[in-house]
């Protein structure tokens, strides 16, 4: 049953995977409350050109990955701090259609990198490098700590941006900061499950917890377990069936996520029934005298 | 005399310091007759505004002391426009003062000055103490994983280094201020799960946790129910009486009788002082220009209900 964690190329997945789980856990919470779902899976995106240009140039992956990531991070924080909100997400879809296509040309074109392509757009968390451990576990560390530090002011801005502003609370470097770790996390998950489907461990498991933790702390505890388990799981898995392991992460934690969503309406539908019944019960009173203002 | 003497800057209330109270409480039924001349006659009679004796109208009003708050022929604007021009007036402490004024009548961006978001082109202000301004709660998001005591914590944010979370002396003070709102109990509560008329006390003691004297509330008693309104006409006189000075805007002109000063605002400043003598019939006409309506038997004047954001 377990023997497929004997394998070395396994456990050291088993490490990869627990290290980002902490770091893309919590800031994947960053993420979903505020709303910068799609703006993770673009900057992960646009990442690829940049893998294929260090591949094919022979420097190291994650710089050029980080690069591009910086510049995309770079772009959208300047139309943020120019107050264009709403409609980033056109202009991100450009640029992460672009991005796909510019790696796509030069990987077939420019190097002679075809056969490597699918595992720089899904990972590859059964070749993990030392180099891939350090980066996860410095990421989580600084993870860990923005979110100690600046949590409170990524929570404020969140929840009524004017009314932080009359606060005195600045929004610019806080979400500046935001903006940057995204890009970082998103780096330093490439080796796991690549620029396609970084949302698969960045975003989604903190979706998935949501609906049942109503506090910040709880919420980030919750979704580092997640993670770690998926990964674990995906990993368990795709050591099994011989399935690529970032497709089998990204499919568990859609199920996953369907199951909470599933399990919520159910839970809330029996919710409105009761209270469906004690209001019946109230219209029975002479209540009505309440509503003379 | 220079606190006072701002109000005179009213550019319709005449100079009168010896206004007439039995006159005053008349003015409403003296409406009765065709608009045009009773207004004037209305306003004849009991519209001598501006420059009471703050004691006659408001009883310790001279114990209250010095202005936490004065504006001076402030103007403001975003662009080559004043949105706002000749703003002149002061808050004491436990002043409740109405801000009265149509939707794009500078309410908000007299708001944004005081609170120093927005610099004045023209004139002056003086702040002698923390101000700290009481958004609408629909601004805010409900869905958010916070507890109260996590809303108002927001309140202590600037006051200290970027690094730092709330300290304990933070979280005391929070729940001081929940406990000044009578939501002491609420303290875990998550913020989306409270009434309406609750959300709006935990923005409430989110300013009171600054130590702010002087405290803006902006049209808090939009979507309130009855009771909730009700309870907070009770908190406005309790943090009165503790000696904030309050800014209320509001579309309720009825409401703003209740209170000790109503400020008129319509671009510019139409009026200031108490709303006995300062919520004539004429003064309510160049506020509120072509959005007042004349209803019931008596002819009352009424604010046509505005359903957007200003």
């Amino acid at each position: 049953m377990l023997e497929p964690f004997t394998l070395p190329f396994v456990q050291q997945g088993l490490r990869e995977i627990l290290l980002l789980s902490v770091g893309a856990g919590v800031l994947g919470t960053w993420i979903v409350l505020r709303g910068l779902a799609f703006y993770a899976h673009g900057v992960a995106a646009a990442t690829f050109p940049g893998l294929v240009l260090a591949a094919g140039l022979g420097f190291a992956g994650p710089l050029g990955a980080l690069g591009v990531a910086l510049l995309f991070a770079a772009a959208v924080g300047r139309l943020a701090a120019r107050g264009e909100r709403g409609d980033h997400s056109t202009l991100t879809a450009m640029v992460l259609v672009g991005a796909l296509a510019l790696g796509v040309v030069l990987a077939s074109d420019v190097f002679p990198l075809a056969t490597t392509v699918n595992s720089l757009l899904f990972g590859s968390l059964l070749v993990i490098a030392d180099r891939d451990l350090v980066i996860a576990a410095v990421t989580s560390v600084v993870v860990l700590g923005a979110s100690l530090a600046l949590g409170t002011r990524w929570l404020a801005v969140g929840f009524d941006r004017e009314g932080s502003r009359a606060l005195g609370v600045g929004a610019g470097v806080p979400d500046a900061v935001l903006l940057v770790l995204v890009a970082l996390v998103a780096v330093s998950t490439l080796t796991a499950v690549g620029s396609l489907l970084a949302a698969a461990i960045m975003v989604i498991p903190a979706a998935t917890t949501r609906p049942w933790v109503q506090r910040m702390g709880r919420w980030q505890v919750a979704t580092v377990l997640l993670t770690a388990l998926e990964g674990v799981a995906a990993l368990w898995l795709s050591a099994r069936t011989n399935a690529p392991p970032g497709a089998t992460l990204a499919v568990l934690a859609g199920a996953a996520f369907a199951l909470s969503v599933l399990a919520r309406a159910v839970a809330h539908r029996r919710r409105d029934r009761t209270s469906r019944g004690a209001s019946l019960d109230l219209s029975q009173s002479p209540a009505g005298a309440v509503a003379r203002g | 005399m220079p606190p006072r003497a701002v109000s005179d800057h009213g550019v319709i209330a005449p100079h009168d310091p010896t206004p007439d109270p039995s006159k005053v409480a008349g003015q409403a039924g003296a409406s009765a007759a065709p608009a045009p001349e009773s207004a004037e006659v209305a306003a004849s009679a009991s519209a001598r505004v501006s420059a009471p004796d703050p004691d006659a109208d408001a009883p310790g009003a001279a114990a209250r002391g010095e202005a936490v708050l004065s504006l001076e022929a402030v103007g403001a604007g975003y662009d080559e426009r004043l949105a706002l021009h000749g703003v002149s007036f002061a808050a004491r402490p436990g002043d409740r003062i109405a801000v009265l004024g149509p939707n794009g009548g500078g309410k908000t961006t007299l708001f944004r000055v005081i609170l120093g978001e927005l610099s004045a082109r023209t004139g002056r202000v003086d702040r002698s103490g923390d101000v700290a301004v009481v958004p609408q709660t629909e601004r805010s998001r409900l869905d958010f994983p916070v507890s109260a005591l996590d809303v108002v914590l927001m309140g202590t944010i600037a006051g200290r280094a970027w690094w730092r979370g709330p300290r304990r002396a933070d979280r005391e003070a929070g729940r001081e201020a929940l406990a000044a709102v009578g939501l002491e109990d609420r303290a875990s509560t998550t913020f989306g799960a409270l009434s309406g008329g609750q959300r709006q006390r935990v923005m409430v003691a989110r300013a009171l946790v600054r130590r702010a004297r002087v405290l803006l509330l902006d049209e808090p008693y939009r979507g309130l129910d009855t009771r909730s309104a009700a309870r907070l006409d009770e908190l406005i006189v309790e943090l009165a009486g503790r000696g904030h000075a309050l800014l209320i805007a509001t579309h309720d002109v009825s409401q703003a009788r209740a209170w000790d000063q109503v400020l008129c605002l319509n671009g510019g400043q139409v009026a200031f002082g108490p709303p006995a003598t300062t919520l004539t019939p004429q003064v309510l006409a160049a506020t509120y220009g072509g959005e007042l309506l004349r209803v019931g038997p008596d002819g009352e004047l009424a604010v046509v209900a505005e359903h957007h954001c200003g």
